[in-house]
């Protein structure tokens, strides 16, 4: 019963997102042709009022809004995302084909974060109070405070046009020949380090924060004493008891990772010339292509839900007191 | 325990999905095709801009983005009658051509070498072909609107065509047949939705390069050489436009071996001045940053008065922009729009030095005279009242512009309300004549064709006299017409000050001469007018290249140079190319200088 309930909620939620997914981007002012005669330092495209009546009506975009509403649901039911106005191809390939890149990138920077975060808070609280605990808080609050756009940007005048160690940008060595697919696996993973770096370090405050404060909350727990009392040793403790019960938020915190999993990587990706999701948000939004926008997200809002719903369906699962409210 | 193993247990299998996120990645990406590239190819990188405004869509005749960037992408790929070096008008598809005395009459003669990229014969059927089909499916080519000029196409001979215009069209040579990419009759006679069509059908055209990958989510395309090009033999085997983050930066590390910068970031340029590995050729941007003013009848007061806008334009100091916000990277703009290293650029505008005295006394005669702290206020009875007090929208970009505008105009009693916004949104604004003054750009002023109202900015500037003359000049075949009543429509522009140019940016082309050598910049821009330097002819072995390494050297010297130079032992004959014909390929620099014809590049 609790099930259903919820599921229907969340079935209401996504017609919500839908519809906002419609409206917003053309709220904003201007339209899709506009970009054509932006200020770039070239050749504008000349076009005509009836010209541009003509390409408006192509994209659909002389309907009445209601119209249009009803016949991007109509599609959105057959599973169709309809059609880029900048790319002219179909929305669904422009973003699978970046979806991967950005996969790559916040996949490996999530496992590595959260694995550190988890380790430091917990090695941090152990310590509390003493040194090591206060120089790691204050050393990771610090760098993690910095704006992922100003931290990329140092790292890549350090690290790439200062030492010349990693590359500037991109994601691979475009038109390079490999000898063998480890060779290009090696390069791509060149080119990942400094944009996954400077995501490591400005998300690992946020996991390293709640596992070292829950934590905290378990190392005051009674059977954490009785532990104690029973002669375990303190490793022993820490690794067997308490980092299984301080790991409990850090559960929900994975869900809401999900988000940051496609979007989180906007910056870091526009600093680092990233072929990611996110760049290609970013440029949707100033190409005013709503088609795309509205898949991308789409695309982040069915996550983030399906994210939630398993959390949700997790706890409820977890912990009884959920479940009979 | 149960559950804190569970708990455990998932956030394991979170990590886990990750890792699985990454690892398909990794393979999905690893297992895409690359094309080998031999050892001892020559690749030459080029920016293509900031990864995302480095695409420009798939390059086939009818998908590309509708602007410079896109058009020179496709360009690689298809050839037109007719080209342009840095000279002018050069020969492509069209070996020679001739015009009848009415201008309408236009015989081409064509390349009888020029194949397909597959290796189909290129013939006169396909010049019919493209004419009709590019009439026939009109709209779809979004890039010129001209083909409605071009009554009917034909054929002569395999190798003559003759096109006939329905009137006399005075841009035809560059505007069309300088313009439209030629296509193979046998692949597009099957083609009924041109902007759908895609793959690698799409892409064989006759050009100097052949498709290898676009990458539209990595911003990149990535050519070869077509070794059987008609038109001159490719020096670099491998071509590559990509996006980068910072092109400075990506030049310095080698990651590029060319990129350009315009306008502001000639501080950027000046880092490159000393450095041995890098040389530097300025060029003319054909671009110009004005300030548009709202003229329309009802909604433009006060700045529909043209008293007023002159006012307005002896208050602003342009000669401080230059300096303030491009450091020199630029000159005070013509008042008439045509940029001065354009064939149709007027001297004679009026100038509209700076000068608050004249400000101060043309604002006092139009009766607002009274101050509040300052700032002058609207006569009583006027449509509007209050401070006399200006909205004025640009773009991030142009801030600091705006900001000294704000600074000078205070001096005169007015005031701005500076409004930054994007483009779409500014766009939007002048398009429903909803704004007072907008500071904005736009380039391809080195072709009159982009004065025609509305298309250019100032779409609420009416004048019967401007259009009719606009009109005019369209069809007027011979140059010194023409460039007469090219020249009026500047002055009126001048005169009557829709907008009032600010400033024309340099543009800088930024290579490694180690990589290629041959980069110039187009006579008035490429085709018409995109003044980018990525011009085909660049991979071509070309005048004063005679021993087709790319480079003008030494080597290049021919016997009749090396006898005007005084050098003992000729080392080459006239046939530079050794070719065993003797012909414009083995002029090089030293004979084009004796010719009277500038050379592209001279070391």
């Amino acid at each position: 019963m609790h099930y259903i309930s919820k599921l229907t909620y969340y079935l209401v939620i996504i017609l919500i997102i839908l519809s906002i997914n419609f409206f917003l981007p053309r709220a904003m002012p201007g339209d899709p042709l506009a970009y054509v005669l932006g200020e770039n330092p070239d050749m504008p495209t000349r076009m005509t009022e009836e010209e541009r009546e003509m390409r408006l009506a192509e994209y659909g975009l002389d309907k009445p809004l209601l119209e249009q509403y009803l016949n991007y649901m109509v599609g959105l039911s057959r599973g169709d995302l309809g059609c880029s106005i900048y790319y002219n191809t179909p929305v669904m390939d422009e973003i699978l084909v970046r979806l991967k890149w950005t996969l790559l990138l916040t996949g490996t920077s999530t496992v590595i974060y959260m694995l550190l975060g988890i380790f430091l808070g917990a090695e941090s609280a152990w310590a509390r109070g003493k040194k090591k605990d206060t120089g790691s808080l204050i050393t990771i609050l610090t760098v993690s405070s910095f704006p992922t756009f100003f931290l990329g940007t140092l790292l890549a005048i350090f690290f790439a046009a200062n030492l010349d160690l990693f590359p500037l940008g991109g994601a691979r060595i475009i038109g390079a020949s490999y000898a063998n697919p480890f060779e290009k696996a090696l390069d791509i993973l060149h080119h990942l380090v400094l944009p996954a770096a400077t995501l490591i370090i400005a998300h690992i405050g946020g996991t390293y924060l709640l596992m070292r404060n829950s934590m905290l909350s378990v190392l005051g727990a009674d059977y954490i004493l009785s532990a104690r009392a029973k002669g375990l040793s303190e490793r022993y403790i820490m690794n067997r008891h308490a980092i299984k019960n301080a790991l409990l938020p850090v559960v929900t915190m994975a869900a809401l990772t999900v988000q940051f999993m496609i979007i989180g990587t906007i910056f870091v990706e526009k600093v680092f010339a990233y072929p990611g999701v996110g760049n290609l948000l970013y440029d949707s939004v100033l190409r005013r292509d709503y088609p795309l926008l509205q898949g991308i997200f789409l695309f982040i809002a069915i996550s983030v839900v399906i994210a939630n719903f398993i959390a949700d369906m997790t706890y409820l699962w977890l912990d009884p007191r959920v479940r009979d409210e | 325990m149960k559950k804190q193993k569970t708990v455990i247990t998932l956030v394991f299998a979170a990590l886990i999905c990750s890792a699985a996120c990454m690892a398909f990645s990794v393979t999905a990406l690893a297992e895409e095709d690359n094309v080998a590239a031999t050892d001892g190819d020559r690749i030459v990188r080029s920016v293509g801009g900031e990864v995302g405004t480095s695409d420009w869509r798939y390059p086939a005749p009818f998908t590309f983005y509708p602007r410079g960037p896109g058009y020179v992408r496709m360009s690689m790929l298809f050839d037109t009658l007719t080209w342009k070096d840095a000279n002018g008008v050069v020969p492509a598809l069209a070996n020679g051509w001739r015009v009848s005395d009415d201008g309408k009459t236009w015989t081409f003669y064509l390349n009888k070498d020029a194949r397909w990229h597959d290796g189909e014969q290129f013939t006169a059927d396909d010049v019919k072909f493209t004419f009709d089909y590019m009439k026939d499916y009109e709209g779809e080519f979004t890039w010129f609107e001209a083909i409605d000029y071009v009554d009917n196409v034909e054929i002569v001979d395999d190798y003559t065509v003759i096109v006939s215009l329905n009137e006399p069209m005075a841009s035809f040579l560059v505007d069309i047949a300088g313009n439209m990419p030629i296509l193979p009759e046998h692949i597009w006679s099957s083609v009924s939705d041109p902007t759908k069509f895609t793959g690698d059908d799409a892409v064989i055209g006759t050009g100097p390069m052949k498709l290898v990958e676009y990458n539209s989510a990595e911003g990149f395309y990535h050519y070869e050489a077509n070794y059987d090009y008609y038109n001159g033999k490719l020096i670099v085997d491998e071509f590559i436009t990509m996006g980068v983050s910072n092109a400075a930066a990506s030049l310095k590390n080698g990651d590029v071996d060319e990129a350009t910068f315009w306008g502001s970031a000639v501080d950027a340029v000046n880092e490159f001045v000393d450095d041995d590995d890098f040389e530097i050729i300025t060029g003319p941007s054909f671009w110009v940053l004005q300030i548009i003013f709202n003229c329309d009848a009802d909604k433009g007061y006060p700045t529909n008065n043209v008293t007023f806008r002159r006012a307005i334009a002896y208050g602003i100091d342009r000669e401080e922009i230059v300096e303030q916000k491009l450091h020199g990277g630029g000159v005070a703009a013509n008042t008439g729009i045509l940029h001065p290293d354009a064939i149709w650029y007027n001297p004679d505008c009026e100038g509209y030095a700076y000068n608050v005295a004249e400000a101060n006394a043309i604002l006092d005669s139009l009766g607002f005279t009274e101050k509040v702290d300052g700032i002058r206020q609207y006569p009583s009875g006027a449509e509007r009242s209050g401070d006399l007090k200006f909205v004025l929208y640009t773009t991030g970009k142009y801030l600091r512009e705006g900001e000294l505008i704000q600074a000078q105009l205070e001096k005169i009693g007015i005031k701005i309300e500076l409004t930054p916004s994007d483009w779409t949104t500014i766009d939007s604004y002048l398009r429903d004549a909803e704004f007072d003054m907008v500071i904005s750009g736009h380039g391809g002023i080195a072709n009159p064709q982009i004065m025609r109202i509305p298309d250019w900015p100032a779409s609420t500037y009416q004048s019967e006299e401007y259009t009719s003359t606009f009109a005019e000049q369209e069809v007027t075949l011979d140059f010194d017409d023409r460039k007469e009543l090219v020249n009026q429509l500047q002055e009126m522009v001048a005169e009557d000050l829709p907008v009032y140019t600010l400033y024309h940016p340099y543009i800088w082309c930024v290579y490694n001469p180690d990589v290629l050598d041959t980069w110039f910049y187009t006579r008035d821009g490429i085709c018409i007018g995109i003044p980018i330097e990525l011009n085909k002819l660049i991979f071509l072995a070309r005048y004063g290249d005679a021993n087709e390494n790319g480079k003008i050297n030494m080597q290049d010297v021919t016997v009749i140079e090396r006898m005007i130079m005084e050098l003992d032992e000729p080392t080459d004959m006239a046939d530079a190319n050794k070719d065993e014909t003797i012909n414009m390929l083995d002029v090089t620099c030293v004979e084009l200088t004796i010719l009277g014809r500038a050379p592209i590049r001279c070391e």
